[in-house]
């Protein structure tokens, strides 16, 4: 693996703009940064991320088999116990999952980490299937790279076929906080995709999603919502007011609601309590497990809930090196083994290793100049050398 | 090869997508979420209550993502 400074396509902002990534720069901050990329071998992609991926979700579906019908690990994971059932069902049913992404550390040497798991609204999905796709073949064609290199990408494909078989016949919703621009781009993103597998699609804002007397949601139009994708997350839907009629009402939502198991810290001691010293796991416990101990004075402190790394604090030898501010934490903590990013360049790369329809199928890396992958990290894209 | 074929976006881009108009449906009586409203024939209509996901503040910390302080959904 390594970061491999290059020359900038001195017409990419025009090029992101006209395929409607308008996002590329927030607040005058470049998101979108294409002054390097990371290089890999194929051995590195197939052996050491792609087959990890693969079986961390494995295991993380035998982790929802296991907590569904367990009380002690949905209190664990501070499930409300309203929503037991809603997301038992959606799992019994075998609800379709289209996506999700791990947070990996890696460097090329050593076994990838888990991270976390973005299992229920991650975002950078536009910028890592079609941006960096064709960063890639403009690359090529204007020798910033050489004619060989390929790319860990073929989630664009994947998400077509992959709605063509979770969105059958059925009208699609697609719904989320269209005011925020990154949202709206991705929506739109996902909304492109599933009308190329020839699903009919309806954007709409969470705001907007109406109740109607007969229990079921409704878009502004009063045409009930059968199939929604939503990208605004479980743990939000349970507390809002219309949280008390998801049973009742018949839409069917990506992600399902079983998802609401993984997309949660927690899942990181559960993972390490069934699957001890796995080779691609972090040691993990709840902070109020007396185990947490082992882990010493250095270690992760993340809450169980929490977005784009608030409230993460990094402590080594008993001192909080580094914490993000943030509004979470009340549902508690976890500790995981402190296990630093590396450095290439003064940058600490994490990579999101994408699962489409639980198919491992790409990469994309954010940066940042802080140890912890926050709000403000810039995405580079990746080559196979 | 380990990257998509082709790449194609068919509505990004370009114009506004999934545009919904607000619609009044006639209705015999409202029920307990819906609101009764003047239809535009001055007829009353019920219109399904809105806005029972979203509309909470929820506080981001610094400077990140959303443009004018929007908070955002995805992670």
């Amino acid at each position: 693996m390594q970061r491999i400074e290059c020359p900038e396509r001195d017409d990419w902002r025009a090029t992101a703009e006209s395929a409607g990534f308008d996002f590329h720069t927030i607040d005058g901050e470049r998101y979108w940064d294409e002054r390097a990329y990371y290089a890999f071998t194929l051995d590195e992609i197939e052996r050491q991320i792609e087959t990890p991926t693969g079986e961390i979700d494995a295991m993380c579906l035998e982790l929802v088999g296991r907590a569904i019908g367990n009380e002690h690990d949905l209190r664990r994971l501070k499930i409300p116990e309203a929503f037991w059932d809603l997301i038992a069902e959606s799992w019994h049913r075998d609800e379709a999952s289209l996506y999700g992404r791990l947070d990996l550390k890696f460097s090329g040497s050593g076994p990838a980490k888990l991270l976390e798991y973005n299992a229920d609204t991650p975002t950078s999905i536009f910028e890592a299937a079609v941006f960096q796709w064709s960063w890639l073949e403009q690359a090529i064609e204007r020798n910033i790279i050489p004619k060989r290199a390929d790319q860990f990408n073929s989630i664009h494909e994947r998400l077509i076929e992959a709605w063509r078989k979770v969105g059958g016949t059925h009208p699609l919703h697609l719904t989320g906080m269209t005011g925020n621009t990154e949202d709206a781009g991705t929506l739109a993103y996902l909304a492109d995709t599933a009308a190329q597998a020839g699903l009919q699609t309806t954007l709409l804002d969470i705001e907007e999603i109406g109740l109607r007397d007969d229990g079921r949601f409704v878009d502004l139009d009063d045409r009930e919502i059968e199939l929604a994708f939503k990208l605004y997350p479980w743990e939000w839907m349970f507390h809002d007011a219309f949280g008390k009629n998801l049973k009742a009402a018949p839409t069917r939502w990506i992600e399902p609601p079983w998802k609401a198991i993984l997309s949660n810290k927690g899942i990181l001691p559960l993972l390490w309590e069934m699957f001890p010293n796995h080779p691609n796991l972090l040691p993990a416990y709840f902070e109020d497990d007396p185990r947490a101990a082992s882990l010493g004075t250095s270690f992760v402190r993340k809450p169980i809930y929490s977005r784009e790394g608030a409230n993460v604090a990094l402590v080594s030898a008993g001192m909080t090196l580094v914490e993000q501010e943030g509004p979470y934490g009340a549902e508690g903590f976890i500790r995981q083994a402190l296990a630093p990013l590396p450095n290439f360049s003064g940058q600490y790369p994490v990579l999101g290793s994408w699962l489409v329809d639980h198919t491992p199928c790409g990469l994309s890396i954010r940066e940042d100049e802080n140890p912890i992958t926050g709000n403000t990290s810039r995405f580079l894209p990746h080559a196979i050398l | 090869m380990k990257r998509s074929r082709r790449v194609v976006l068919t509505m990004m881009g370009s114009a506004a997508i999934g545009a919904v108009s607000i619609g009044f449906v006639p209705r015999r009586g409202c029920g307990p979420g819906d609101s009764m409203v003047p239809g535009p024939d001055g007829k009353p209509y019920c219109r399904p209550a809105f806005g029972g996901f979203g509309g909470v503040p929820r506080n981001f910390h610094g400077h990140g993502h959303g443009s004018g302080g929007h908070a955002h959904g995805g992670g």
